[in-house]
């Protein structure tokens, strides 16, 4: 009787023990097929949010019997969407995509409006400053997705061509190497169109400039070699060159100046109206004395349909002269631009010192990257997506990362 | 002894059975709980290649054209830079034909830059289309978009005459715009005679259409048809003996019923005329059944657009600029309507920039057929669709198309510029013709990683 007791007490006490062992294991293996479902499931989403931003152009107005999307407005969108209503499928509108709050470069403070501007600026006289008041921010972004505390993403929309421009000799003449590439490949045999801009030294109060347009095509690697310019190593100039092959359409851009503490520096006030204030550098950052006015010539250049860049009437030749604002009184000047995508090439002089800045109005005018929300750093479990579009005539990528913030683990 | 050997074989057969579970239940590796959407991938490479129909034309060469092979390499080349250099890719493209109600794919050619696709792989098709398939234009009639307006006036009274257009008279001109423009329209109606034209001026329909947004071509140069009756009596200025007051109730009705008003060569309103009323008198230059009124017919016009009182204003707002240039806009939408005016017009009525101002016409809303002219420290307008939007207002509330060119009118610059100004869609559709379509095939692949 007690040999059975203890029998039976020992088998109780093993069997209890085994089945809690192999309720963890099972619990293991249970959890992280879940956890794995969450994790596809985040994958599935993140396709959705990034089809939901590309195919829908969101809130757009009738204006003169035209649809207009919210990027060309001043106003906060009630529907977030990329896409170009003028068109269907994966085309993007290039003023919807220049509203977003760029994560790329730090916001610039200008104390003349009093204002922030988010800042897309790829390297000296490159610049894209659009006001804070107008861009759209992450926060405002997540919230219109209806994802706001339960997935973070970021949105990356890079260009596929990417063009390099070397100068292989400084000037007398100057001579220019051209490397066109693609995501995983040089470009051969791309046609190569380019628009050398040269600011003209002479004795004029404002900075003229001369424009001189070509062809040329890329080797087997990639690359092209322009014939050379008339251009002296003293001189600025700046050049925008078009490659194009089998439907791909990409843009680089390169300047020389010989003046790069007192230039012209254009900041994105209003998208509606077209206007961009044109600033003394001084003004953002001070470089120490000498603090002379900045005269500049500003000209609006289109890509036309046979890929030439041309000057568009109404919008070139536009003169003018800012002077430093000692910190006390700012001064600029105001330009208009019209409602369509183009570059703001402006010319300045100061101190017999010349330069070239240039300005996209549109975000494709100059292939400008856009990197949009959280950084993706210590993210974990990050699901990503990518599609092929189109901005304006030119070829991006679109690539949304999505995380869940609802605190999975990852395992494995 | 016995129970703890039953559990010692329970324990065996649960751990049997979770060595088994756990065989089975191979849990996937990340590539596949988390994978690149290559389907949309392959779609989107697809669209983007045929953006400018490049792809349709390659896939459409013909074998003897010279550079027919280059033409595929050069595609390849496209589609490797397109795609990241851990995609591999296979493009198969095959012709299609129709033979007895069946469709029949032949393989025309493959482009690939891997031996394989790897374990798995994701595949879209894409039809492309020859350009050498004739395609139909459907436009989209004005009105659809927004619901306003669609509906077309045009003048051709039988008792009015014109000024200014000189080799055509009121009605061939208002036929060849009816068959130029009514394709784009709700309704065209072709106003005979100034009693109708009252009518519309009250805001009644002629045929059952809608009044309220019309566009109102006045074919008759620089006179503008008067209806007798009320228009001609509230219309006439006693004290400055002038017809002006009529230009500023056609100004008031404009705003009342957002009307587009067309003025198509010349100075706008520079006369009345009505045969009936008329019969003795003549222009100044012997055309009779018509009253001179000068430039105070325009600023009434734009007065009463405004909203503003009547105020007889004989200044002069307009200006001999000479050459004008066809605008980038008026350019573009010539291409995309296939309407081909020439692109460089002599402009001795060119309407001053400061009516911008003045009468509450924004720029931003301005259409621009012609560019702007700087002349003597002003801006000149040879050719533009004004547009009035009330002060602290956003709402147009009537718009104004004036082309100020000379005689004698293209009025293809007319039909364009109304084009440019309401841009409606055309859309085209295919037919189907034999050998007329390709499908392309694009599997992509994903290698690396796991």
């Amino acid at each position: 009787m007690t040999g059975s007791t203890i029998d039976h007490l020992v088998a109780m006490t093993v069997f209890l023990g085994a089945i809690l062992i192999f309720i963890g294991l099972f619990n293991q293996t249970i959890q992280t097929a879940i956890l794995y479902q969450r994790n596809k499931y985040l994958a599935t989403k993140c396709s959705d949010i990034l089809d939901n931003i590309l195919l829908n152009p969101g809130t757009t107005y009738n204006i003169d019997n035209k649809t207009v999307e919210w990027g060309r407005l001043d106003v906060i969108p009630a529907i977030f969407g990329l896409q170009d209503p003028e068109f269907k499928q994966y085309r993007l509108s290039p003023f919807s995509l220049m509203r977003l709050e760029s994560s790329l470069g730090e916001p610039v403070y200008y104390p003349g409006t009093r204002q922030w501007y988010s800042n897309i600026t790829m390297g000296f006289g490159n610049f894209l400053l659009v006001s804070s008041a107008k861009a759209l921010n992450y926060s405002t972004v997540t919230k219109l997705l209806g994802v706001n505390n339960t997935y973070g993403f970021q949105l990356t929309i890079l260009p596929i061509i990417s063009i390099t421009i070397e100068e292989t000799r400084a000037g007398s003449p100057l001579t220019i190497n051209v490397k066109v590439t693609g995501m995983g490949f040089p470009l051969a045999h791309a046609n190569v169109s380019y628009c050398l801009i040269r600011v003209v030294k002479d004795q004029g109060e404002y900075p003229k400039y001369r424009t001189i347009t070509g062809n040329s095509y890329t080797d087997e690697t990639g690359s092209a070699s322009l014939p050379p310019f008339d251009v002296t190593p003293q001189e600025s100039y700046a050049l925008i060159v078009y490659a194009r092959a089998g439907g791909l359409v990409g843009v680089g851009y390169h300047q020389r100046v010989t003046e790069d503490k007192r230039y012209i520096i254009p900041f994105v006030e209003s998208f509606e109206k077209g206007l961009v204030i044109l600033t003394h550098s001084y003004d953002v950052h001070y470089f120490g004395p000498p603090e002379s006015a900045v005269f500049y010539n500003a000209t609006f250049l289109q890509l036309s349909e046979d890929f030439t860049i041309r000057e568009v009437e109404n919008y070139k030749g536009r003169i003018g002269k800012v002077n430093y604002g000692h910190s006390i009184k700012f001064e600029y000047d105001n330009i208009t631009l019209p409602l369509e995508p183009g570059i703001l090439v402006i010319t300045y002089k100061s101190n017999n010192e010349y330069g070239v800045v240039l300005m996209p109005w549109g975000i494709c005018s100059l292939a400008f990257p856009v990197v949009f929300g959280e950084d993706l750093m210590g993210k974990t479990w990050v699901a990503t997506d990518i599609r092929q579009v189109l901005v304006g005539k030119i070829a991006y990528q679109a690539k949304l990362a999505l995380w869940s913030l609802e605190g999975y683990q990852v395992i494995g | 002894m016995m129970r703890t050997i039953e559990v010692f074989l329970v324990i065996v057969i649960i751990t049997g059975a979770f060595i088994i579970a756990s065989f089975y239940a191979v849990l996937p590796v990340p590539r596949r709980v988390s994978p690149l959407n290559l389907r949309r991938l392959a779609l989107t490479t697809l669209q983007v290649l045929d953006a400018d129909y490049s792809l349709s034309e390659i896939v459409f060469k013909n074998p003897e054209d010279p550079d027919y092979e280059s033409s595929w390499k050069q595609l390849q080349v496209a589609l490797s830079a397109l795609l990241p250099p851990n995609i591999v890719y296979n493009m198969s493209v095959y012709i299609v034909r129709k033979e007895g109600g069946e469709e029949l794919y032949t393989p025309l050619r493959f482009i690939s830059n891997a031996e394989s696709l790897g374990i798995q792989s994701e595949a879209a098709s894409y039809l492309v289309a020859s350009s050498n398939v004739t395609f139909r234009v459907v436009p989209q009639k004005i009105g659809d978009v927004g619901g306003v307006g669609g509906t077309l006036y045009i003048l051709n009274c039988s008792d009015a005459r014109g000024w200014w257009i000189t080799g055509y008279t009121a009605h061939t001109l208002a036929q060849d715009l009816y068959n130029l423009l009514s394709p784009y329209f709700q309704k065209t109606i072709m106003v005979q005679n100034t009693t109708q034209l009252a009518k519309i001026l009250n805001g009644t329909s002629l045929q059952g259409e809608t009044v309220q947004g019309a566009v109102i071509i006045n074919t008759f140069g620089e006179a503008v048809p008067i209806p007798s009756g009320y228009y001609a009596t509230q219309g006439y200025d006693p004290q400055a003996q002038s017809y002006a007051k009529y230009c500023h109730i056609l100004g008031q009705k404009v705003r009342t019923y957002n009307f587009t008003w067309v003025s198509i060569v010349g100075y706008p309103l520079y006369y009345v005329s009505n045969i009936n009323l008329f019969p003795n008198n003549h222009n100044t230059w012997g055309i009779y059944g018509m009253r001179h009124v000068g430039p105070p017919g325009l600023n009434a016009f734009l007065r009463g657009l405004d909203g503003k009182s009547y105020s007889y204003n004989d200044n002069w707002i307009t200006s001999n600029v000479g050459d004008a240039q066809l605008s980038s806009e008026a350019i573009y939408h010539c291409n995309y309507y296939g309407i081909y005016p020439y692109p460089r017009q002599t402009a001795t009525r060119a309407l001053s920039a400061s009516i911008l101002t003045t009468y509450n016409l924004p720029e931003s809303r301005v259409v621009y057929i012609f560019n702007k002219v700087y002349r003597n420290n002003n801006w000149w307008i040879p050719g533009a669709v004004f547009r009035h939007v009330a002060a602290g207002d956003n709402k147009v509330t009537g718009s104004f198309f004036a082309l100020g060119l000379t005689r004698t009118p293209d009025i293809r610059l007319t039909a364009l510029g109304l084009l440019c100004a309401f841009r409606p869609r055309l859309y085209r559709s295919v037919y189907t013709a034999t050998d007329a379509t390709r499908l392309v095939v694009l599997q992509l692949g994903q290698v690396g990683g796991v």
